[in-house]
């Protein structure tokens, strides 16, 4: 029972996804709702009929065949058989069977499309995300708005618009071949970076829809480096970065529900199976690149905290070549900010304090709550303590995180504690 | 020992609004509530019923589409159960994922032949 039970964790979201696709890629986008619409049906039926037994033996193809089936009614019914050519003949066929073998490769391939459709250049990022979230990874809108912290009657409505702007800008699903693609892929991956990074960011968002949110990003960089003309280096260079960051996640909260940061993160708790996967596709990344991409680098960065036994034994040389290199390639001043961390484990707090005041002074520079958080930790290192309760009450009244409030304010009740015990 | 008809009533519109990830446990309390039954030994028989049918009336004159026009007393499925009692057939309906969705089970003993 419970092993049947494990087999079938997020089985209905993954099919939604899978069978939408497939569906999309054969009857066009322009049926998308009533593709939904037959699919949400299937899984109801799944839900009433699986319920009272056992699962059939190939969901799959079941649930397949019942939403076919819906759809091929529903079509009828509207008589708006708006298909092409051989297709048409669907629509006379009673029952729908497809060999299993024609079903998985369907799916992957189609998988594939709607990657690229939802990520489709004329779709603002917003719009790519929701509908990656919707269309590929069978998410609901109360999930996504618990998720990003947004209301769900927003999520809703956002989720329409970028339908219609998903049904007029794309007709037919199709993998942009040689020319074209690897600008095509940059934005895909890009948007996978960002699903991934929400999914990520430590909020109060529900824990565990935002882990599913990251193992889908992954899922999808997989997909990608499963087909030959998408399979480059960036791609397994994104996909090792998201191995090192998730391997990490079982430690970045304690048992309280609080943040830990990475200095005293409980390094038995990284996922040591992730961060093979991820020195793997790290190597396949590294294979034939003249020049590494962001991507590169930051799994770099991510793989030397992985590998490290403390904090204090990181490759802090390493990591600080690699910001630098980031920094070269191209400015931003939050790698700027970030580099300090590393540049103060190997050069020490007072140079490290020089290049803080460097960087307040420079143009780029924004009050943001990382910069107070260094800045604490800086003046901490430093020895004044003051300052470090400004620092650490600018960070709180700066970021709207509640983690991230108690946080810092667990650090300041520490400190007080430690000035007290001083005097 | 008797055996009694569970009809399943309503929570059709509870149900088109779930995510897949929600119908997917609502169908996981289901197999967990019907498997513990099956263990007790109190499940006989049972399955869901398609949306679609028809009432049909005076010999066949009247034929209606659908079993009802008022979705919430529709009967969505069966299962048949044995208990000692009215009162412990109920008792076991009160564990039924229905009433989640609004729905709900009536309970039914079934006549037997040698009384």
């Amino acid at each position: 029972m419970t092993e049947t039970k494990k087999q079938v964790e997020n089985l209905f979201r993954y099919e939604y996804g899978k069978i939408i696709g497939v569906l999309i890629n054969k009857f066009g986008p322009s049926n998308l709702e009533r593709i939904e619409d037959a699919v949400q049906d299937a899984l109801l039926k799944a839900m009433q009929v699986w319920g009272y037994k056992n699962l059939p033996d190939n969901p799959t193809s079941w649930l397949y065949r019942v939403a076919t089936n819906n759809l091929i009614d529903v079509l009828r019914r509207d008589k708006k058989i708006l298909l092409k050519g051989d297709d048409t003949t669907i629509l006379t066929e009673n029952h729908v069977r497809i060999p299993e073998i024609v079903l998985e490769s369907a799916i992957s391939d189609s998988q594939l499309k709607m990657i690229f459709a939802c990520c489709h250049p004329s779709l603002s990022v917003d719009y790519q995300i929701i509908l990656s979230l919707k269309l590929i990874g069978g998410f609901g809108n109360g999930e996504i708005a618990k998720a990003l912290l947004k209301k769900e009657d927003s999520v809703a409505k956002s989720y329409t618009r970028a339908k219609r702007q998903l049904k007029s800008n794309i007709t037919t699903l199709d993998i942009p071949i040689e020319i074209g693609l690897q600008s095509r892929l940059s934005i895909v991956l890009r948007v996978i970076y960002l699903l991934f990074s929400e999914g990520y960011a430590s909020s109060t968002g529900s824990e565990i829809i935002k882990r599913d949110i990251c193992l889908e990003a992954i899922r999808l960089a997989l997909l990608l480096s499963e087909n030959e003309y998408c399979n480059r280096p960036n791609v397994n260079a994104l996909l090792a970065l998201m191995c090192f960051h998730t391997s990490r996640f079982d430690a970045r909260v304690n048992e309280n529900g609080e943040l830990v940061d990475l200095e005293h993160q409980d390094r038995t708790k990284y996922d040591n199976d992730l961060i093979a996967i991820g020195i793997e596709h790290l190597e396949k990344a590294s294979k034939a690149v003249l020049e590494p991409s962001n991507y590169h680098l930051e799994a770099a960065v991510s793989y030397y905290h992985c590998i490290a036994k403390t904090f204090e034994l990181t490759n802090w040389n390493s990591i600080l070549n690699l910001y630098n290199l980031q920094l070269k390639r191209q400015y931003s001043p939050v790698v700027e900010l970030n580099r300090i961390v590393p540049y103060y484990k190997v050069n020490g707090a007072k140079k490290a304090m020089g290049k803080l005041l460097e960087f307040e002074s420079s143009t780029y520079f924004k009050v943001s709550v990382l910069y107070y958080a260094i800045k604490a930790e800086l003046l901490l290192r430093l020895g004044s303590k003051e300052e470090t309760l400004g620092a650490l009450k600018a960070a709180i009244d700066l970021t709207e995180n509640e983690m991230e409030q108690k946080h810092f304010l667990k650090k300041m009740v520490e400190l007080r504690k430690v000035m007290l015990d001083d005097q | 020992m008797s055996n009694f008809l569970f009809l399943f009533r309503g929570g059709d519109a509870a149900r088109t609004n779930q995510t897949p990830e929600e119908m997917q446990e609502h169908m996981q309390k289901w197999g967990a509530w019907m498997g513990g039954l099956k263990e007790k030994g109190q499940l006989v028989d049972g399955l869901p019923l398609a949306k679609e049918g028809n009432v049909v009336k005076k010999g066949g004159e009247v034929i209606t589409d659908g079993p009802f026009a008022e979705g919430t007393e529709v009967v969505g499925g069966y299962l048949i159960v044995t208990a000692n009692d009215q009162k412990g057939a109920v008792e076991i309906s009160r564990g039924c994922p229905i009433f989640e969705h609004g729905g709900n089970v009536e309970v039914r003993q079934i006549m037997s032949m040698d009384m």
